[in-house]
């Protein structure tokens, strides 16, 4: 606090430390120092405490121990608070945090980002000025006198971002703002944060993306509750041991620079990605000649959008003509279909994915492929029966499984147990046979030691996995999950989709709605939604074959990392290294082209 | 999500009706709501329907989403009509079948009771269909703030009355895809006995209990970090003001108020 040069910082931790009720620690004896006009990114697995740092740094938690300097207050010296102080750095400070449901205070959103200022007391013609400003500044100009209920997840964060920069903080935390996100509105929100940090906001940014990491200045890693790792970007992510053992991953770019020279290549490690491609392409030379073929493949894949059903598998689904509208009461809803002519297939024991941006329709296509809806028109069979008759309905409910949106919130029961029991003695079976079921489904996901706990006494991401375990317990033969993995840190996606591979190959067909192309690709078939149509579908190499990459921008959506690494290589002459759908089909390809390269004998 | 609830929810606009203050409009939109019941006429049935009528019209509120917004209520109030109906035997006696008896005294109540419901129902959508749950707040506010001075929690109470208009949509939403995950766990809603109805019910209940506690734990985090302090004084962007219109608007309703009184 004393160096004059550098000027004071913004928030200053020493030696804090905070308990929850119960004895969890969630920090301990964490000392760092924020700078002025900073963007600070604190990462670390669920559970880890970054959120509770977030808190503090924000002032709404006061630590038990240690002194906390915020934007020049001393609001905690040798573990005592200073109230009064507290409340005058608050005015300082903004929070975002992960739901913008619970952030939005009024039902429009000029009132909503206003309420801030009001709070502040702030005279009425600048509240004006503030908003108009800031609205602008989220690129929400024209959504002033929207209901934030009816905007994007995207929209309504921003919406959120607003009413904090309204309040005019010195520093604005974000706590996972993306989390419940898709790409496109992770992205806008990505954007403001650039514009922010470029205009001299100071930005603590929590999150579990390690991608949007990398535009920090200071990434924080964090471990049961202490500061694990501190550093650039570069530094922190060269540590890629050191960053597992802390169950985190890399981001996309510093993976596959590891993986290249453990392939044996002289890539030397980074994660500046144009950095990477440089050097790709420098080490491949350009000009190869095997880009024809795959180009000719591509573009013959491409014609197979649409179509592609080909296998004579039987169908665990299939939708035709499918229309769907809501009945609304609401007074302001057009009456457009959610649905409209949507036609699919999906053979037995297959695993697909549904992509589309938010209101593309999918988690509508979803209720009636569950059999919780019939369809205004067209039909829906699922393993053969009909969907159109309520008695033939219920006969699917356990037959087809179905992951709501942060299934956690369907839990209920006194115990663990009783919960993942409830679907099976629905069934009709005995106690036993119900509780023997709800057993080994537990155990497929890891919770077996928890099963006489409250449900609400589970970690987050356990809690999603006992809602998972509820769904499994009733032995679906297909499984249908609406974006399993929102809102999970890398490690509890990792188990997630480890889990999903495992009722996969036990036959189970798989469907599940994402926001992640690059899971979409690991899929067995894509089916992409669009404004309430189906604008393509059929094998992750079909639906995302250069021929369709426009098509897949104008529905909002992007292509797997491997395939936009490939495509850009491509761009600079490394032609050849074909489709590749994931980080290590990419390293190969790569690989074998080097391979060539210095064999082959080729003339530049 | 199958259907939506609409109620208390805000249309943008910029009518007359829209413009003016919040407690002159709350305070007109209440009188109305309670003279219905000094409503016995068909004459004073006519005032009030033209009365609402005309103000539909101001607020330039298409009839259409005006009927869309009030229509549950609407079929509660012709649920009321044929009860009273069947019930009230006074009057002669127009038609009988055995012990159900329709007679001209259950008409005349069944018509103008259930008539005069909608008048309040009308007038009561309008003011939320017009005013946005802040203003209505800032209303009650100043209504409850001498409460607030002999030290009861007038301004959080308007708070609180606004966050309900607020979530209520949040929680119909959540509500309905907690029943579908039961449903789709082979849960039975609405189905079977009534102890198995009841039963039925606890899962979801529970389920939307535990979520409403985390929206509060989030919405307390929101409020602290955009500095709310209940009592606090705070500024308002668009500071209420009674002009020649709002007066009016209640010379209005006074009018009105007495008319049905005397017909």
């Amino acid at each position: 606090m004393a160096s004059s040069s550098a000027g004071t910082p913004v928030a200053s931790l020493s030696h804090v430390t905070l308990e929850y009720e119960g004895g969890v620690r969630a920090l301990d004896d964490v000392s760092l120092d924020i700078a002025r006009g900073e963007r600070v990114c604190v990462v670390g697995a669920n559970g880890s405490g970054k959120s509770t740092l977030a808190s503090v740094i924000c002032g709404l938690l006061a630590p038990d121990e240690g002194d906390v300097t915020l934007v020049g207050q001393r609001v905690l010296a040798g573990g005592r608070v200073d109230f009064a102080a507290y409340a005058k750095a608050r005015r300082s400070l903004g929070l975002v945090f992960q739901n913008p449901d619970d952030q939005i205070v009024t039902s429009v959103v000029e009132e909503d980002v206003a309420f801030g200022p009001e709070n502040l007391q702030v005279a009425p013609d600048e509240i004006g000025r503030r908003v108009t400003r800031e609205l602008h500044r989220v690129a929400l100009e024209g959504y002033a006198k929207a209901d934030p209920t009816r905007l994007s997840g995207g929209q309504r964060q921003r919406v959120a971002i607003a009413g904090a920069l309204a309040m005019e903080p010195e520093v604005l935390v974000l706590d996972e703002p993306g989390a419940l996100l898709d790409v496109r509105g992770r992205r806008s929100i990505m954007r403001v944060m650039g514009r922010l940090s470029q205009a001299g906001t100071t930005i603590v940014h929590v999150t579990h993306f390690m991608d949007e990491a990398l535009e920090a200045d200071r990434v924080i890693v964090m471990e049961h509750g202490h500061v694990a790792l501190e550093g650039t970007p570069r530094e922190v992510f060269s540590r890629g041991e050191l960053l597992t053992s802390l169950k985190l991953s890399e981001p996309f770019c510093s993976r596959l620079a590891m993986r290249l020279s453990q392939l044996g290549l002289g890539v030397s490690w980074t994660c500046d990605s144009s950095e990477l491609l440089d050097q790709v392409a420098s080490l491949l030379g350009t000009g190869s000649d095997g880009g024809e073929t795959s180009a000719a493949k591509a573009a013959g894949d491409a014609d197979g959008m649409g179509r592609g059903d080909g296998g004579s598998a039987p169908l665990a689904i299939e939708a035709s003509h499918v229309r769907y509208s809501y009945r609304s009461t609401d007074a302001r809803e057009d009456s457009s279909p959610a649905l409209d002519d949507v036609s699919l297939g999906v053979p037995e024991g297959t695993s697909c994915a549904i992509v589309g941006q938010t209101g593309s329709g999918k988690s509508t296509l979803l209720r009636l492929l569950c059999a919780l809806e019939a369809p205004d028109s067209g039909s829906v069979v699922v393993h053969g029966i009909d969907t159109s008759r309520r008695r033939d309905r219920r006969r699917l409910h356990g037959r087809v499984g179905y992951v709501m949106q942060r299934p956690e919130r369907q839990l209920f029961a006194e115990t663990v147990l009783e919960d993942v029991a409830y679907g099976p003695s629905n069934l009709g079976l005995s106690r036993q046979e119900a509780e023997a079921r709800a057993r080994e489904a537990l155990a497929l996901v890891g919770l077996d030691d928890r099963e006489g706990l409250s449900p609400f006494e589970l970690s987050g991401g356990q809690q999603r996995m006992c809602a998972i375990a509820g769904v499994l317990a009733m032995r679906p033969r297909t499984i249908v999950l609406d974006e399993p993995t929102a809102g999970l840190d890398p490690l509890g996606r990792e188990e997630l989709h480890a889990i999903l591979r495992r009722v996969h190959g036990g036959g189970v067909t798989v469907v599940e709605v994402t926001h992640s192309m690059d899971d979409a690709a690991l899929c067995e078939r894509v089916v992409v939604l669009d404004r309430s149509h189906v604008v393509g579908q059929g094998t992750p190499r079909q639906v995302f074959a250069a021929g369709n990459e426009a098509a897949l921008e104008s529905a909002g959506l992007g292509i797997p990392r491997a395939l936009a690494w490939a495509r850009e290589l491509a761009r600079r002459g490394v032609t050849g290294l074909g489709e590749p759908l994931s980080l290590e089909a990419l390293a190969q390809a790569i690989a074998r082209h080097a391979d060539e390269a210095s064999n082959g004998g080729r003339s530049i | 999500m199958a259907m939506r609830i609409s109620m208390g929810q805000y249309l943008p606009g910029n009518s007359a009706v829209h413009r003016l203050d919040p407690r002159a409009k709350t305070i007109a939109a209440l009188a109305t709501m309670v003279s219905v019941f000094f409503i016995t006429s068909p004459q004073g049935l006519v005032l009030g329907f033209a009365f609402t009528l005309v103000v539909t019209a101001l607020a330039r509120v298409p009839a259409g989403k005006l009927v869309e917004s009030i229509r549950p209520l609407l079929a509660m109030l012709g649920l009321i009509a044929v009860i009273d109906l069947l019930v009230i035997h006074e009057g002669t006696v127009l038609a009988a079948l055995g012990p159900i008896a329709i007679t001209t005294g259950g008409v005349r109540v069944a018509v103008l009771y259930s008539l005069r419901l909608v008048v309040a129902v009308v007038a009561g959508a309008l003011l939320l269909l017009t005013t946005t749950p802040m203003q209505l707040t800032d209303a009650f506010d100043s209504f409850l703030a001498p409460l607030s001075r002999i030290g009861l929690p007038g301004h959080e109470l308007a708070m609180v009355f606004s966050l309900m208009l607020r979530f209520i949509p949040t929680l119909a939403d959540e509500a309905q895809s907690i029943v579908d995950a039961q449903t789709s766990r082979g849960g039975a809603m609405a189905e079977g006995s009534v102890a198995r109805r009841v039963r039925s019910v606890v899962p979801v209940l529970v389920a939307l209990l535990a979520s409403s506690m985390r929206h509060a734990n989030g919405l307390s985090r929101a409020l602290d970090a955009r500095c709310y302090e209940g009592g606090a004084a705070r500024t308002h962007w668009h500071p209420m003001r009674m002009r020649a219109a709002d007066w009016a608007t209640l010379a209005v309703t006074c009018a009105y108020v007495a008319g049905v009184v005397l017909l």
